[in-house]
């Protein structure tokens, strides 16, 4: 203090620039100070160097990831043949099969990742729309936030755990040997080569992960869908991790791991490891996802929602209550209608394959079809009901169409699909029903739209397979045969039996199961740890104020903001104004 | 004749609805409002910069009773909205000069209504 004193400019702590520094040079002159510099110094310099030495080791560990990848340096004769073309400029090799399949599988599948991708403004527009004002911002930042963290958790060990090889529950490896019989570590995506593909599909491993990141994003934000409007941002991010990072990839592996349990089951395997249920003769089928994706991300919300409890007020129907109002419809059906349009990357885009174009016409259709039908029935079941067609059921109608279409979308034929997303439709209607029942706060719909209808198009597979299309899915080189190998998929009813049925019945079980088991111990400690829901005064103050500092609309409060601020009034040259009150008594206010 | 003038919470705004309704109290107009009081006001901040917004959102209600209505009205108000802390808002009660009913042409405490 007394060699603060010294500085005129002192005022209890705040200096401007320029006081700073020739504080700095009092400060310089006096031993004492100096020798506090020096240790404060050393101390940084010290916290610099284990900085700098940890960007080297990490440095040294990607090289590293590498050389693993790549034991065997390509001899430049192979990979590099521009050099010997200059100089003797032959005739281009003719174009084989692949030359021209893969870049076309590739370039379908990357189409189909951008406008799965896309779904992402569906769903925060279609969140933000069907939540109250207060809590948009939150809605809006949760869902980047939620992007943003799933992409790097993907890339870190995501894929890997959920398409590595590894065994049923688990992968995280390539499922293509190496050369010399060793495998190549998926996590950081760092053994991946520059021809490395996924499995049989010729697709390149990176294009395929990107695909495959918008599937997983999608998961986690579907979750976050019943969590509006009271979920602290640090439990939001927590919860995300553990979404994204661990129960979407592991438990999608089951299901579309090379290895998966639920992939595999069925069938007596030929190497004599485990197989699930191998006596049965019919693996778990889910073309793009209704159960991986839309089950998955629909039950962990449920799960949310019950460990949550409802919003601050909320009353329910049989409590003489009703929903919030949303607060913009048309930002909410928009977004969902960008939803519709980026399903056609996430149900055609799933055969991997535009070789298959068979397929991917069915599969848009199918997929159009449902969600058409879908919505219609939700509309009527509304209607009549309540007398009037209301916006919310068709716009959570036909979402529940396309979530149903999504796993039997190859297999089922066009009026299979309008039956199909009609059901889910009106499925939709009842589960908001129940839920409204059981006094879980779901503010867009989560549950009834992700996880129900999830369940019904799995099961779906299993009635209206129309024993037309191969079992095994798209193939990467064309429309696939059907033969003795490669046997049609037939529901039940189309004559095939409930030997299908019985397959989507046990897979669905199994998943959805698991997710709730796993959501609600996550959700549970996370609320004992006090870190899932937001204070009681930052409910009441808004999620916008309370966790994010602005609301979303902030030009429609009489706001600082809005004006030219960061102008000082002139007070040289300004005299108050004089009221007619006080010229009659003769006082100016000073 | 009264008209009452009472801001308060716009959370509570359905309470004090309840409460008034128990006094056969049913017409008023309510209306947003933002205003400040000893609450000061609340920050806005956009890309790291900040803005004081003085003024908070409140609901405003005027109830024009006749003089039997004032005590079971300010009452029941002050009861549904209080949460004890800062922010609760205030009543003010000013004499009502003349009301009259638009449809019937009907003046004084019969235009008031029940």
């Amino acid at each position: 203090m007394k060699l603060l004193s010294r500085l005129p400019e002192y005022d209890g702590g705040r200096l401007t620039f320029s006081a700073r520094l020739s504080r700095l040079g009092v400060r310089l002159r006096d031993p004492e100070w100096r020798k506090y510099g020096m240790t404060l110094m050393l101390g940084k310099m010290l916290g610099l160097a284990i900085l700098l030495l940890g960007i080297l080791a990490f440095s040294l560990w990607l090289k590293s990831g590498h050389a693993y990848a790549d034991p065997t340096p390509a001899t430049p004769a192979v990979t590099q043949p521009a050099t010997t073309q200059a100089a003797v400029p032959a005739t281009p090799a003719p174009l084989t099969g692949t030359d021209i399949i893969n870049p076309l599988n590739t370039v379908w599948t990357l189409i189909a990742a951008f406008l799965v991708f896309g779904m992402q403004v569906g769903f925060t527009m279609l969140e933000a729309g069907f939540c109250r004002s207060r809590e948009t911002v939150n809605v809006l930042v949760e869902c980047v936030f939620d992007t943003c963290l799933c992409g790097f958790l993907y890339y870190a060990w995501g894929y890997a755990f959920m398409f590595g090889a590894g065994n049923g529950f688990i992968g995280w490896h390539d499922p293509t040997a190496n050369a010399d019989g060793s495998f190549t570590s998926w996590f950081f995506l760092a053994g991946v080569k520059a021809t490395s593909t996924y499995a049989a599909t010729g697709v390149p491993v990176l294009a395929h992960w990107l695909f495959q990141f918008a599937f997983a994003d999608c998961a986690s934000t579907i979750c976050s869908g019943t969590m509006i409007g009271r979920t602290a941002f640090w439990g939001d991010i927590l919860y995300s991790v553990c979404v994204s990072g661990f129960i979407y990839p592991i438990l999608g592996h089951w299901c579309w791991g090379p290895d998966g349990f639920l992939y595999t089951m069925g069938t007596p395997s030929t190497d004599g490891t485990w197989r699930f249920l191998s006596g049965m003769g019919m693996n778990f089928h889910d073309f793009a996802g209704s159960t991986v994706v839309h089950s998955i991300g629909g039950w962990i919300a449920l799960a949310g929602g019950i460990w949550l409890g409802p919003r601050l007020g909320r009353k329910f129907k049989r409590d003489g209550g009703g929903p919030m109002l949303p607060h913009d419809l048309t930002i909410a059906v928009c977004g969902g209608l960008l939803l519709w349009f980026g399903w056609y990357g996430f149900n055609p885009g799933s055969t991997l394959s535009a070789m298959d174009y068979g397929g991917i016409g069915r599969v848009a259709a199918n997929t159009t079809l449902a969600a058409c039908t879908a919505g219609m029935a939700a509309v009527f079941v509304m209607y009549f009901r309540v007398g009037k067609w209301d916006a919310g059921s068709i716009t959570n109608g036909f979402l529940a169409g396309l979530v149903a279409i999504t796993c039997p979308c190859y297999w089922v034929s066009p009026a299979g699909a309008c039956a199909l997303g009609a059901i889910a439709g009106v499925i939709v209607i009842f589960a908001a029903d129940l839920l409204e029942h059981l006094r879980i706060d779901d503010p867009v719909g989560a549950w009834p739209v992700h996880g129900v209808c999830g369940i019904w198009g799995t099961l779906s597979l299993g009635l209206f397979a129309s024993g037309e299309y191969a079992a095994a899915g798209s193939s990467n080189t064309g429309i696939p045969a059907i033969d003795a190998s490669n046997p049609a998929l037939t529901g039940l009813f189309y004559g095939g039996g409930i030997t299908v049925l019985k397959a989507q019945i046990i897979g669905s079980l199994i998943i959805c199961g698991s997710t709730f088991v796993v959501a609600m111990t996550m959700f549970g400690v996370l609320n004992a740890l006090k870190l899932l829901r937001i204070s009681h005064d930052g409910e009441l103050e808004g999620m916008d104020l309370h966790e994010h500092g602005i609301s979303a609309y902030p030009e429609y409060v009489i706001s600082a903001l809005a004006a030219p601020h960061g102008m000082p009034r002139d007070t040289v040259n300004y005299t108050p104004p004089v009221l007619a009150s006080e010229k009659v008594a003769g006082v100016v206010l000073k | 004749m009264k008209m009452i003038v009472a801001i308060i919470r716009p959370e509570r705004l359905e309470a004090v609805q309840e409460a008034l309704a128990k006094h056969e109290i049913c017409l008023m107009t309510a209306s947003d409002v933002r205003g400040c009081g000893r609450q000061r006001g609340f920050k806005e901040n956009f890309r790291g910069s900040e803005g004081v917004i003085r003024l908070l959102s409140k609901v405003k209600l005027e109830i024009a009773v006749n003089e039997n209505f004032v005590q079971p009205a300010i009452k029941s108000i002050i009861e549904a909205a209080q949460s004890g802390k800062i922010g609760d808002g205030k009543i003010f009660v000013l004499p009502l000069e003349e009301c009259y009913r638009i449809r019937t042409g009907e003046t004084g405490s019969v235009a008031i209504g029940p």
